[in-house]
């Protein structure tokens, strides 16, 4: 139909919807770029010349239409996919599996320089997840250390982030996770915890039983309802 | 399960993004499969689109989760992984594109449709469908570079700059590749309102 043409500068183009030819003067010297930018930012700030030329709101409205069909069509497209195929994950995880990074070396008895025994970072936040993960209604997700884990008996703060359940006690739940990780801690490693720090990202709702697949990037499941962090202790603000 | 009290303990699976990405950034292989379960079709979809075919997907996909495995301690914000995921597979399916294009004999603006364009009409299919496939047919007739840059735009939600910068293209190459994109898309969809 349009035969697009190589050096044509943005612009040039003639829009042809159906028998409606918009050209640059239909649209009010626009570029279709323009307006689908226009369109973008939520038709603000408002741009009179625009928003009173009838070509511009005809071809707004052929924006907004092949929007919607864009949005439904990647929809398709994913819902379109083959069935997960189960060999291709543990492939995945399979190749990934062996590049975990395992951090630094936390002494666990004796001083790492003396060939002490010593625990992984990594390991120790698979502990600390493991703790967490045992407390109804709440999920762990990134931690940090704050302290030089590296010497024994040096003060560490850990910083947690946590997404709690649409219905707990935030306060409780916080205050549980933190006895949680300080018990597990303390039991498996020789960390001097000094403060355990969380911060709730997110108050999630579960999905309906059936929709139980991710669709929005935020909370994959139910919405977010708060996201605003209520923290245990002093936050350290974890980027 | 509609009773949230019954259900407390609740599987990794039902985790939100953030919590997700910030395990798997931590070495945690189990939430990191719950994201590959999560994107892994959007991915595959999307870079289907990009690719023309989906004889390349599996291998790309896999790549690109290689590769986020290995960069998701670097993501600031964790609730963003959606759209960083995208972006990885955006690049090893370009990274792809450009391996195979010295085999390619024909320049990029006269590449013809990567599948032939069905004249599908209106009253064939039900209308959902119809639309769905003007729109798949419309897309990939569109020559490569504007079909890439159209997508970048529209579904992986890059910047015209961030754009320019994956296809190494001056910025107003790429305006103009959009532009012409849009044109056609847009006139080759009125039939379809």
């Amino acid at each position: 139909m349009t035969t697009p043409i190589d050096d044509a500068t943005p612009g040039d183009e003639v829009l042809v919807l159906g028998d409606v030819q918009l050209r640059s003067a239909d649209l009010a010297g626009h570029t279709i770029d323009d307006l689908v930018d226009y369109y973008d930012a939520g038709l603000l700030p408002p741009d009179a010349s625009i928003d009173s030329s009838a070509g511009c709101q005809i071809a707004l409205s052929a924006i907004a239409r092949l929007r919607a069909l864009t949005a439904r069509l990647v929809e398709d497209d994913t819902a379109d996919q083959p069935p997960v195929n189960e060999s291709w994950i543990s492939g995945l995880l399979g190749q990934i599996g062996s590049q975990a990074q395992a951090g630094r070396d936390i002494p666990l008895f004796g001083s790492v320089a003396d060939g002490g025994l010593v625990i992984t970072e990594g390991a120790v936040r698979a502990i600390i997840r493991g703790a967490g993960d045992r407390i109804d209604g709440l999920f762990i997700g990134r931690c940090r250390f704050a302290g030089d884990v590296t010497v024994a008996e040096a003060p560490v703060e850990i910083d947690v982030d946590v997404s709690v359940l649409w219905g707990q006690n935030i306060a409780e739940t916080a205050a549980l996770v933190q006895l949680a990780i300080v018990d597990e801690l303390q039991r498996h490693t020789r960390l001097n915890i000094t403060a355990v720090n969380v911060t709730v990202h997110d108050v999630q709702r579960l999905a309906e039983p059936d929709g139980a697949t991710g669709t929005d990037g935020a909370t994959g499941t139910g919405g977010a309802v708060g996201t605003d962090g209520a923290t245990g202790t002093d936050e350290e603000g974890a980027s | 399960m509609a009773d949230f009290t019954a259900s407390k303990r609740t599987s990794l699976a039902e985790a939100d993004d953030r919590t997700l990405a910030g395990r798997a950034a931590d070495g945690d292989v189990a939430a990191f499969e719950v994201l590959v379960r999560r994107y892994g079709p959007l991915m595959r979809g999307y870079s289907t689109r990009l690719l023309g075919s989906t004889d390349e997907v599996d291998d790309v996909v896999q790549a690109a989760f290689i590769t986020a495995w290995q960069q998701l301690p670097t993501l600031a914000d964790g609730a963003a992984v959606k759209s960083w995921l995208l972006r990885v597979v955006n690049r090893k399916a370009l990274d792809r594109i450009r391996a195979r294009r010295p085999h390619d004999d024909l320049d990029d603006e006269t590449r013809p449709a990567l599948t032939a364009d069905r004249s599908v009409s209106p009253e064939a299919l039900a209308e959902h469908h119809a639309v769905q496939s003007a729109l798949s047919t419309v897309l990939a007739s569109l020559p490569e570079r504007q079909r890439q840059c159209w997508l970048m735009k529209e579904i992986a939600g890059y910047s015209y700059d961030q754009i320019a910068d994956e296809l190494d293209l001056p910025p107003s190459t790429v305006r103009g590749l959009l532009s012409r994109a849009r044109t056609s898309v847009i006139a080759r969809m009125e039939p379809w309102r």
